[in-house]
């Protein structure tokens, strides 16, 4: 493959150029209520070819080998008509040309075992919230995403990478009269077939909790402290602050940029985030981003000081900061872009107890449904929660949305679990798809939330 | 395409091959400047078997190996996945003009050329941070089935995305225009873009409560999303729709009318069939508020003794690569009729209100019921009858089947909303919660 691809590059006449080649291969089973809709497997592939020429930097997409001769022409001439309309150079930042060679470890190569295999299993999942009257249906996806990735680069760089994801996203919908509430369920990861195992557990939690939900009260609006359990503490990490973290964001917003800059406190004293792709067997797990960079974990907040920041080649060179391996595609139809990896709030000193002792009155409120930011303001629902008066847990209550402004947000976290839990599943667009998104975090106290209510 | 047709044929008993071809050249202006050109080159082949009333389903972009692609969709009967239906014999549709061979002729160089012209325009005219995406697309596809269907359709588009940004924020006024050829961006787009930016440059901070809200094009995807939820016939045969028994009942106020018309090629991207072959009419969802029907694709027709009513799309929430995924009941050209109010005259029958500008979370919350709970994205606040600045931190919340039974007035303009596809207007809504910090 190799061979071929250096075949497409040599025709390129330019100052750097890299094509990324991957085979995908998908495996699905769904559920939808009792009915299976859909099962099978399929293999896809495709060309990502990029050039930097003069200053302008251009990509093409291709599927077909035929093509890639009106590609080379097509990025050269882009990258010409982008060079020649823009003040600044683009620029990229030096990085080692790496020659390797990487398949993960997994406990269970999901390759290995049969459809037939999957499918029973995911049946046994999905007839654990069947079986229960007021369950209203249930929409149960597995997928098993692999990509199969070769890059090289004009510089020498030559990197094989497979990322081997295997994901169980399930919805359970309970009803009762003309109320529904759903719930989610999730489970999968990065390192193979056993993060699908033995989620029977799972299954039956999350199907009580729809249940329950159908007695829970809708949360009043208004304005509210909180404790958020880790999922919801690692959505508005990767929300609200990590999608400001990505240099290719705040790139072009120069008022944002200004308040983002590296030293500017932002957030409350304990207040440590971090991105760390490398932590193994972590959903968010890679080794090379798709420029074919070694990704670096990367502190990005550090006693409420911004530290760090997220960078593909490009914006690296752009902030004059380190590169970090940030710059990751959806898969053979994308360019890449700067994503997360993994990225949490790290672990501090308070029990559970404590939290709720220190929030005296407020919310507790877990497992997020859906988040979206712009700019400074966030918007993200949770799945269910529960009023805390003096200290201890009362009722139940749903239909929870909260919003708020980052910058404020980040100085209203005033107190930091010491637990810790990162998401099985991933699911952050920004134009392309990243299923290997990873978050997590302890349990955090943040002050003064807006909850909509309904 | 036609020999792996005849590959299938020989081993079930129906089948169906569909293809797709499509070129993307994307262009982005960020901070008023020229920030990326792309191209993207993409095609792909799925198809559909049925034997003994099982499907098999496949797909792959590179048709090297038509042995594989057949053998994975006969793997998957395996699964036994239930497709009681036939697919269809489809002749005859009406020609629609859906694509223009003008967009062969647009260069890269062109589109630079226009999206400096609008930032500079709006650069003279505002402090905001300026965006500008435009791009051009054309799509064919090609459906053939074992009951002899053989049809195909070219479509062209271009579309513009402009953008003026708060500073400090990444929130801001946005509009898009879209159009089968190229064509200038309407003085007027630009003109409501400035006039909505710099009435709403001051930050207020009001009170929340239950006041008066102007659901704009932009935001009107929230509202659009759980309609989509409640009318869908997957919803129906699921039985997760609040509205399965009201066919025929007033569900919402009698100024709502909601159809659903892709044959109407005055816009872009008119559909003569859906991506099963199915033959497309217009459908009526709502009527002067009452429930008219829903919408189905073959398969869930078939479960609830119906017809298709052509809306079997290759589709998903979040997007995908449509070559893999099956078609579901998809509503794709929906329309809400308008009203005869202009939008300055929706602001002035606000004493107290909120113009719900762009909307931050439709997606999240508990949909199948209607409940809704979204940020504003931005939030424009009005009192007696005037834009006095923008709401920052606030949300608005509420359920369809209550807000839209709450509606005042209706703006006279249709605006492309949700990938263009969808033509609304502007709604304005009574006694909507919105909360805020006070």
């Amino acid at each position: 493959m190799f061979e071929k691809m250096r075949k497409i590059l040599s025709k390129v006449d330019a100052d750097y150029s890299d094509i990324r080649y991957e085979i995908k291969k998908e495996s699905v089973v769904y559920f939808r209520g009792k009915e299976l809709t859909k099962i099978g497997s399929n293999s896809t592939d495709g060309y990502v070819l990029r050039v930097l020429k003069n200053g302008g930097l251009s990509s093409v997409v291709f599927t077909k080998e035929s093509d890639s001769e009106s590609a080379v022409n097509t990025a050269m001439e882009n990258a010409q008509l982008i060079a020649k309309n823009i003040e600044k150079p683009i620029e990229f930042a030096q990085t080692k040309a790496v020659k390797d060679v990487f398949t993960p470890e997994l406990k269970e190569d999901p390759r290995k075992i049969s459809i037939t295999e999957k499918l029973e299993l995911i049946k046994k999942y999905n007839d654990i919230p069947l079986s229960y009257k007021k369950i209203a249906t249930s929409n149960i996806d597995y997928e098993e995403v692999i990509r199969e990735k070769y890059f090289i680069s004009t510089e020498g760089a030559e990197i094989r990478e497979d990322l081997i994801t295997t994901r169980l996203l399930g919805e359970i919908i309970s009803k009762d009269g003309n109320l529904f509430q759903n719930v989610r369920v999730r489970a999968g990861g990065s390192n193979g077939f056993s993060t699908i195992r033995d989620q029977e557990g799972n299954f039956e939690e999350r199907t009580s909790i729809a249940l329950n939900l159908l007695k829970a009260k809708p949360v009043e609006a208004g304005l509210y402290n909180c404790i958020l359990n880790p999922d919801m503490a690692g959505v508005f990490t990767h929300e609200a602050f990590g999608h400001f973290s990505e240099a290719d964001i705040i790139e072009t917003l120069p008022a944002m940029r200004e308040k983002m800059k590296i030293g500017n406190k932002l957030g409350n004293d304990v207040l440590n985030i971090i991105d760390n792709a490398l932590l193994p067997d972590q959903l968010g797990f890679y080794k090379y981003d798709d420029e074919g960079v070694k990704v670096h974990p990367t502190q990005l907040m550090k006693n409420g000081i911004l530290t760090g920041r997220l960078h593909s080649r490009r914006t690296a060179a752009e902030f004059n900061e380190p590169i970090s391996g940030h710059c990751v595609a959806e898969d053979y139809r994308y360019s890449p872009i700067v994503r997360m990896g993994n990225i949490f709030i790290e672990p501090g000193e308070n029990s559970f107890e404590e939290l709720l002792a220190k929030l005296g009155d407020g919310l507790y409120i877990l497992d997020a449904k859906g988040g979206q930011t712009a700019g400074e303001n966030f918007t993200f629902g949770a799945q269910y929660g529960y009023v805390i008066k003096n200290g201890k847990l009362g009722e139940m209550i749903r239909d929870i949305n909260i919003s708020g402004n980052l910058y404020k947000t980040l100085k209203d976290i005033v107190a930091i679990g010491n637990d810790f839990v990162l998401s099985k599943a991933g699911a952050c667009g920004k134009g392309q798809l990243n299923i290997r998104s990873c978050h997590g975090g302890p349990h955090i106290i943040i002050n003064n939330l807006i909850v909509g209510g309904v | 395409m036609e020999k792996l047709l005849e590959m299938a044929r020989k081993v079930c008993d129906k089948a169906e091959v569909y293809s797709i071809e499509h070129t993307y050249n994307p262009i982005t202006f960020e901070d008023a400047k020229l920030h990326d050109i792309e191209s993207k080159f993409q095609s792909g082949i799925s198809m559909r078997i049925i034997k003994n009333g099982k499907l098999g389903f496949a797909y792959t972009k590179n048709l090297l190996n038509r042995e594989e692609i057949l053998q994975n969709a006969i793997d998957s009967i395996k699964g036994e996945v239930k497709a009681n239906y036939n697919f269809p014999i489809t002749k005859e549709l009406p020609q629609l003009d859906t694509y223009d061979p003008l967009i062969e002729k647009l260069t890269s160089s062109k589109m630079v050329e226009e999206c400096m012209r609008i930032c500079d325009i709006l650069k003279s005219k505002t402090d905001g941070e300026i965006s500008i995406s435009s791009y051009k697309y054309i799509e064919n596809i090609r459906i053939i089935n074992s009951e002899g269907t053989d049809i195909s359709k070219k479509s062209s588009l271009y579309g513009i995305y402009g953008s003026v940004i708060y500073p400090g924020s990444a929130s801001g006024i946005w509009r898009v225009f879209i159009s089968k050829k190229f064509e200038k961006f309407p003085e007027n787009i630009t003109d409501n873009i400035i006039e909505l930016y710099t009435l709403s440059s001051n930050v207020v901070e009001p009170e929340g409560g239950k006041m008066k809200v102007i659901f704009m094009p932009n935001s009107m995807v929230t509202l659009n999303w759980r309609i989509l939820s409640g009318t869908s016939s997957k919803s129906i045969y699921e039985k997760t729709s609040p509205v399965a028994n009201k066919l025929g009942e007033k569900i919402f106020d009698e100024k709502i009318t909601i159809l659903d018309d892709s044959l109407d090629d005055r816009y872009p991207l008119a559909r003569a069939f859906d991506d099963e072959g199915v033959k497309c009419k217009p459908l009526t969802i709502v009527e002067d508020g009452v429930l008219k029907n829903f919408y189905y694709d073959l398969n869930y027709a078939n479960k609830l003794n119906t017809e298709s009513t052509g809306h079997g799309y290759k589709t998903a929430q979040w997007g995908g690569d449509m070559i893999s995924l099956k078609p579901i009941p998809a509503l794709t050209h929906m329309r809400i009729k308008p009203g005869k109010k202009s939008l300055s005259d929706l602001v002035k029958l606000i004493d107290r209100g909120l113009i719900l500008e762009g909307a931050l979370g439709p997606h999240s919350g508990n949909i199948p019921n209607g409940d809704y709970s979204v940020g504003v994205n931005p939030g424009l606040y009005v009192e007696n009858g005037e834009i006095i600045g923008r709401v920052k931190d606030a949300m608005v919340a509420g359920n369809i089947y209550e807000t839209l039974k709450n509606v005042i007035n209706i703006s006279d303009m249709l605006y492309p909303s949700y990938a263009g596809e969808y033509r609304v207007p502007a709604i304005l809504f009574d006694n909507i919660s919105v909360a805020t910090k006070k």
